[in-house]
């Protein structure tokens, strides 16, 4: 192990350190971790054995080269905070997951996968409940969607330039007598758990597992017309998201579910849902007592595409996150978000109004196992101290 | 003489918006908007308002990238700009 420090060429606005740093991890394979300073003007890296001047040049380049392209020229975005209950009184202040680990309630297979155990499943339960009733309260009828997504439904959307770094491909074993005896006589994990398998053993990539929920209802509706004046749609399903070395506990997990409500027709339509719908989440989330913020936000685009599209959104509001406390580490946790895509799934997926113009969507996104860990990081494991609500959902 | 200013500034902002998306000049006309052709996406936009910034010195911010949505919008912000 060996760390490397030093000054980024450009420096890193403040309200850029945390998206410059997460980047990092997709900088190099050697990069074990990747801290920016709060003040933007230094980068620390460790890695995971000592470089050579020639190695540590050429990863100081490729790093330099990431806070260019996010930093340089970046534009200040509006902060709006639509909701601030940040001050929200709760009980407890410790990282709830030495304690799920002690009492079996998760499991970590792999960085970012984890089972779940009874407490942390019926929180998911309840809080997912209250999400449904949310649909139920707009008429959203109910979906069930794939886990996996065709590659040319993604690309049809731009997926792939815009978030190429959290890809999760899949395969399967060519069609092939030999390929399929071969491999089943000699597949074997090495000491890493890596896969060895001959080249040519796997088919070519056609498929992925799906990152969003609400993609599969535009993708279900397109290049027709809208079959109503509009629709609302409800569904719960896996997303995976890779995030590399930032897989971290129940906060950043490569395979989640996202419970999704959402909403495809006039902009109008769309815009006002939104808003009811966080309007009517807000007097929930009271209920649960949950301590959180609803303020303006981006998504986690590429290097490449970032700068523009993280202006754009935050140009046209299209983005609020709820933002939920973490006490033991006195930041925020992503727990859902209120989104309005305009008419982009409209126009790449040619779905059209009546009058021929492509509808208007958007979804409000909440994803359960954040929210139940959130919750415990504010309220702990001791159910007397659990808003009523919340306690009495959970006894069922 | 305000119409043939208005009528040389619109033919001007028709070229960088052509430019910035790389179409070709008949796909872009006086009344062009966000959303009309592909290319005028969120990327497409973002581009015609680099542009902006470099050729006629408008302020990239929250405000113009959201406000100045169609060639009618950014004609009539040049004017303004221009007229104080």
């Amino acid at each position: 192990m060996a760390e490397i420090s030093f000054a980024p060429a450009v420096s890193i606005p403040a309200h850029l350190t945390g998206q410059v740093q997460s980047k990092l991890a997709y900088v190099d394979e050697r990069i074990l971790r990747g801290a920016v300073s709060p003040q933007g003007d230094r980068i620390t890296l460790e890695v995971g054995a000592p470089l050579s001047p020639e190695e540590r040049e050429i990863l100081e380049d490729k790093v330099q080269q990431v806070v260019a392209a996010m930093a340089r020229g970046a534009l200040r975005p509006k902060i709006k905070i639509l909701e601030d209950y940040l001050d929200r009184p709760v009980p407890y202040r410790e990282d709830p997951m030495p304690e799920l680990e002690r009492r079996g309630e998760v499991f970590q297979e792999a960085a970012g996968i984890y089972t779940l155990g009874p407490l942390l499943t019926r929180l998911v339960a309840y809080f997912e409940s209250r999400f449904e009733e949310l649909a139920a309260s707009f008429g959203a009828q109910p979906y069930r969607f794939p886990t996996l997504v065709p590659a040319r439904n993604l690309a049809r959307v731009n997926y792939f330039r815009a978030f190429p770094h959290s890809l999760t491909f899949v395969t399967h074993l060519r069609s092939d007598l030999d390929v399929i005896n071969h491999f089943a006589e000699s597949a074997a994990c090495d000491e890493h758990g890596i896969l060895r398998t001959p080249e040519g053993t796997y088919a070519e990539v056609e498929t992925l597992l799906s990152p969003a929920v609400c993609y599969h209802l535009y993708f279900s509706l397109a290049d027709n017309p809208l079959p109503a004046e509009s629709v609302t749609a409800t569904a719960v399903g896996n997303c995976f998201r890779y995030e590399s070395s930032n897989l971290n506990s129940l906060e950043r997990l490569w395979n989640f579910t996202m419970r999704e409500v959402i909403f495809v027709g006039e902009k109008d339509f769309v815009l006002e849902n939104r808003e009811t719908a966080r309007r009517r989440m807000e007097k929930v989330f009271a209920e649960i007592g949950l301590a959180y913020r609803v303020e303006s936000a981006n998504d986690p685009f590429f290097v490449g595409e970032f700068r523009k599209q993280a202006a754009f959104q935050s140009a046209f509001d299209l983005k609020f996150e709820i933002r939920a406390r973490l006490p033991f580490k006195d930041d925020t946790l992503a727990v859902g978000s209120y989104n309005y895509h305009q008419d982009f799934f409209g126009r790449h997926l040619n779905i059209t109004l009546a009058d021929g113009s492509p509808v208007h969507t958007g979804c409000v996104a909440f994803g359960l196992e954040r929210m139940a860990f959130a919750f415990l990081a504010q309220y702990g494991f001791d159910e007397n101290a659990w808003p009523e609500a919340v306690r009495r959902g959970v006894a069922g | 003489m305000e119409q043939p200013m208005t009528d040389e500034l619109t033919a001007q902002v028709v070229t960088l918006v052509t430019e910035a998306l790389q179409v070709s000049a008949e796909e872009i006309t006086p009344e062009t908007a966000f959303g009309d052709l592909p290319q005028w996406d969120s990327m497409g936009h973002m581009e015609i308002m680099l542009a902006l910034e470099e050729r006629f010195g408008v302020e990239v911010s929250a405000e113009t990238i959201g406000a100045l949505t169609s060639v009618p919008l950014i004609v009539e912000h040049l004017q303004e700009k221009t007229h104080g």
